[in-house]
């Protein structure tokens, strides 16, 4: 029988909820405090106001609620869910003020696109934001990549359901034994990174001429874009605007760092290089590259994009990568995507950005490890029906340590997949339907529901209310790997036709 | 719970978001016209046809150089990225507002020149509500002594100048770029300046009141937290 939830189910989510809220608030005041520093001070009152509005839901929640139970597995699903669509609101408050949005919409899709780390924009007049704004787009990257729900865990640690809400934040993987120690971990080398990796796009935005002080706010922002896999740029031309092999091999490193899974980064961390070799995931990564830049590179050459060697493997191993890593950067105006590179190198650029990278790193699309195990599920079916029917198969994936696959992980792997794929083709229905050609549509459906950012010209400023909405959503759904959003479905379900 | 309950609970919740998007819509910046037409959309659609001035070579042939103009194109962005083919090694006149940076290097300066509507027509967000979509420009390599003339860099509340620069469009640069435009003239043809963004009243008072509700509210959490 299908129960209704109670108060006291709506009481915890509206509790776990809340402090997401307030985490999210809070964060707010760094922007505030630097738009004060830079002069901006319309952009500072609105942080203030945006910060305070996301913490009074929080509070309240806090004050009313006197003790409530422990949460279960399923709240922790449905606290991402609704924080996911929460935080995007509050967070688009001071992007609707900067006054460079059309309507609230316009704000919330970017704000979305930043927590998801998809980096799709629909701004007017990039080129002209106020410095603390620009940087609050990229900061989001860097919170939806890290996860709403791990910085929630951040800063207030004890709580129960933990598990719960780090798994519906799409990471399955408990790198420690304890989720708190996972998520320090998660931030201790997320900081080491910021530190080492902000300092060497620095230096290398210095080398390509850029002044001090403009291009430390380009090396921070820029980092949390490529290391979260975000996608956004400080400025509309992109990662173009430097004009710099150096500058794009660093963010290559980045992003490629950014789509390795946590765990992979604690066996680094830890001195096991060999994982390097052994981590399926890895091994995937590296075979699907070879194989698509080859794909990419018959592409190019037949389309005569590029005439030498060296052009053709700095601007399609960055796009190709930039799309495997689900970042979303481009080095070239996303109109040449259409007018210069022919069919077959967009093809693998999809191809590159469904397969997304690794699980449990900052990468969306299907992941590789669900490919790898889909494909291994393929094989030991294949290979069961030519041996004898004694025979014994077995398939396994390296994730750290070796481990035999079950038939219900490649029952799951399957249909994660399948909800992708089902997932593009809803997007690039939707893009059929506002009249853009199938290969724009998909390229940019893609786009949004990997979280990878790439544009053919479809999303911006002037795209239609309707495909937006199914953007957003695509980018929500993605983001959290569909199982926080199925708990939510079910529970509004329940809500509605439960028996008490 | 009942059913009732929830109804009123939800859309309580949604007159609350929607209570939000108006209190933002009243903080935002001053509707100034601008004195321009509504008809004017920058950047291309997707859906429609590239229609580029003369025929496109055969994918992966060069062009002759007979076949190059004698004379100076004017070009737009959106001319370059449409037909970057039929522009490639053609000498072309090009006008945008300097932002982003300058990047001086060895072989010149390297600069980024928009060419949308807010670069002359409508002049920047938020000085106005004139929304009409992304920034377009093209990446111009300008000798050293060229880029001396430029003052004011565009950026947040800095319109930058706008200088027409001739050149060659170059689809592969020999520096490696991509679609840029090698430029050996340069004229300053509007002086660029700090737009004021004058402060907002409202904003303000309101950002002070949400800030004193919020530190009431933590204050109040802290005593009952503190009794229990």
């Amino acid at each position: 029988m299908l129960l209704r939830p109670d108060r006291r189910d709506i009481v915890i989510i509206g509790h776990l909820t809340g402090l997401v809220l307030i985490g999210t608030g809070l964060v707010m005041f760094i922007p505030a405090t630097l738009a004060i520093l830079w002069g901006e001070h319309n952009e500072a009152a609105a942080f203030v106001i945006a910060g305070c509005l996301a913490i009074l839901p929080g509070l309240l929640m806090r004050l009313r609620a006197r003790s409530f139970r422990p949460p279960r597995w399923d709240h922790g699903m449905i606290v991402t869910a609704v924080s996911w669509l929460a935080a995007p609101f509050f967070a688009a408050i001071p992007l609707f003020l900067s006054g460079h949005y059309g309507s609230f919409l316009d704000a919330y899709f970017d704000a979305m696109s930043g927590f998801a780390t998809a980096g799709l924009a629909v701004i007017n007049d990039l080129d002209h934001l106020a410095r603390s704004v620009n940087l609050w787009r990229h900061i989001t990257h860097f919170m939806g990549g890290q996860g709403l729900i791990l910085i929630m865990l951040s800063l207030f640690p004890a709580h129960q359901g933990a598990m719960g809400m780090y798994v519906g934040e799409g990471r399955e993987d408990r790198i420690l034994p304890n989720v708190v120690h996972t998520v320090r971990f998660i931030w201790q080398v997320s900081l080491a990174w910021l530190a080492v990796g902000s300092l060497a796009l620095w230096g290398a935005l210095l080398s390509a001429g850029m002044p001090l002080a403009e291009g430390l706010f380009h090396a921070i922002s820029l980092f949390m874009a490529a290391f979260d896999t975000g996608g956004f740029a400080p400025t509309s031309a992109g990662i173009g605007l430097y004009h710099s092999p150096l500058t794009e091999a660093v963010i290559t490193v980045l992003m490629v760092a950014g789509c390795l899974a946590f765990a992979l980064h604690h066996h680094l961390w830890r001195g096991r290089w060999m994982q390097l070799w052994h981590h399926t995931e890895m091994r995937l990564l590296v075979a699907s590259v070879a194989g698509l830049f080859t794909l990419m590179a018959v592409g190019l050459a037949s389309s005569g994009a590029y005439t030498t060697v060296g052009e053709l493997l700095r601007r399609g191993m960055f796009h190709l990568l930039s799309a495997h890593t689900g970042t979303g950067f481009n080095s070239i105006p996303g109109r040449l995507f259409v007018t210069q590179w022919g069919t077959l190198a967009p093809a693998a650029i999809v191809l590159a950005m469904g397969f997304g990278g690794m699980a449990g790193s900052t990468a969306g699309g299907i992941k590789l490890i669900r490919m790898a195990v889909a494909a291994k599920g393929l094989r030991q079916m294949l290979r069961a029906s030519v041996l004898p029917r004694d025979a014994v198969t077995i398939e396994s994936v390296h994730q750290g340590q070796r481990s035999v696959l079950h038939d219900p992980a490649i029952r799951a792997a399957y249909t994660i997949l399948l909800l992708y794929l089902l997932l593009y083709a809803i997007g690039a229905a939707a893009g059929l339907f506002y009249g853009y050609p199938f290969t724009e549509a998909m390229f940019e459906s893609t786009s949004a529901a990997a979280a990878v950012g790439l544009s053919v010209g479809i999303t911006g400023p002037t795209m239609e209310t309707g495909l937006q909405i199914v953007y957003i959503l695509q980018m929500w759904l993605g983001r959290l790997e569909f199982v926080a959003v199925l708990s939510l479905l079910g529970f509004a379900w329940s809500t509605l036709r439960g028996r008490t | 719970m009942k059913r009732g309950r929830v109804l009123i609970g939800a859309l309580g919740l949604l007159a609350l978001l929607g209570a939000v998007v108006v209190i933002g819509h009243a903080l935002r910046h001053p509707d100034l016209p601008t004195g321009v037409s509504e008809d004017q959309l920058e950047g291309s659609d997707p859906r429609d046809e590239t229609d580029c001035p003369q025929p496109l070579p055969r994918e992966g042939q060069a062009r002759d150089e007979q076949s190059r103009s004698a004379t100076i194109l004017d070009v737009s962005s959106n001319n370059l990225y449409d037909c970057p083919q039929h522009y490639d090694g053609e000498r072309v006149r090009y006008r945008g507002e300097v932002v982003g940076a300058l990047l001086h290097r060895d072989t010149g300066v390297w600069l980024q020149l928009n060419d949308d509507v807010y670069a002359e027509l409508i002049g920047p967000l938020p000085a106005h509500r004139d929304y009409r979509g992304g920034n377009a420009g093209v990446g111009v390599l300008l000798p050293t002594q060229l880029a001396a003339q430029i003052e004011f860099i565009g950026g947040p509340q800095t319109r930058g100048d706008v200088i027409e620069v001739e050149g060659t469009f170059n689809r592969i640069d020999p520096s490696g770029e991509v679609a840029v435009i090698r430029a050996d003239t340069a004229e300053l043809t509007t002086n660029g300046e700090p737009f004021p963004d004058p402060l907002l009243p409202d904003r303000r008072a309101a950002a002070i009141v949400a800030f004193l509700l919020a530190t009431g509210l933590v204050a109040a959490e802290r005593v009952v937290a503190r009794r229990r």
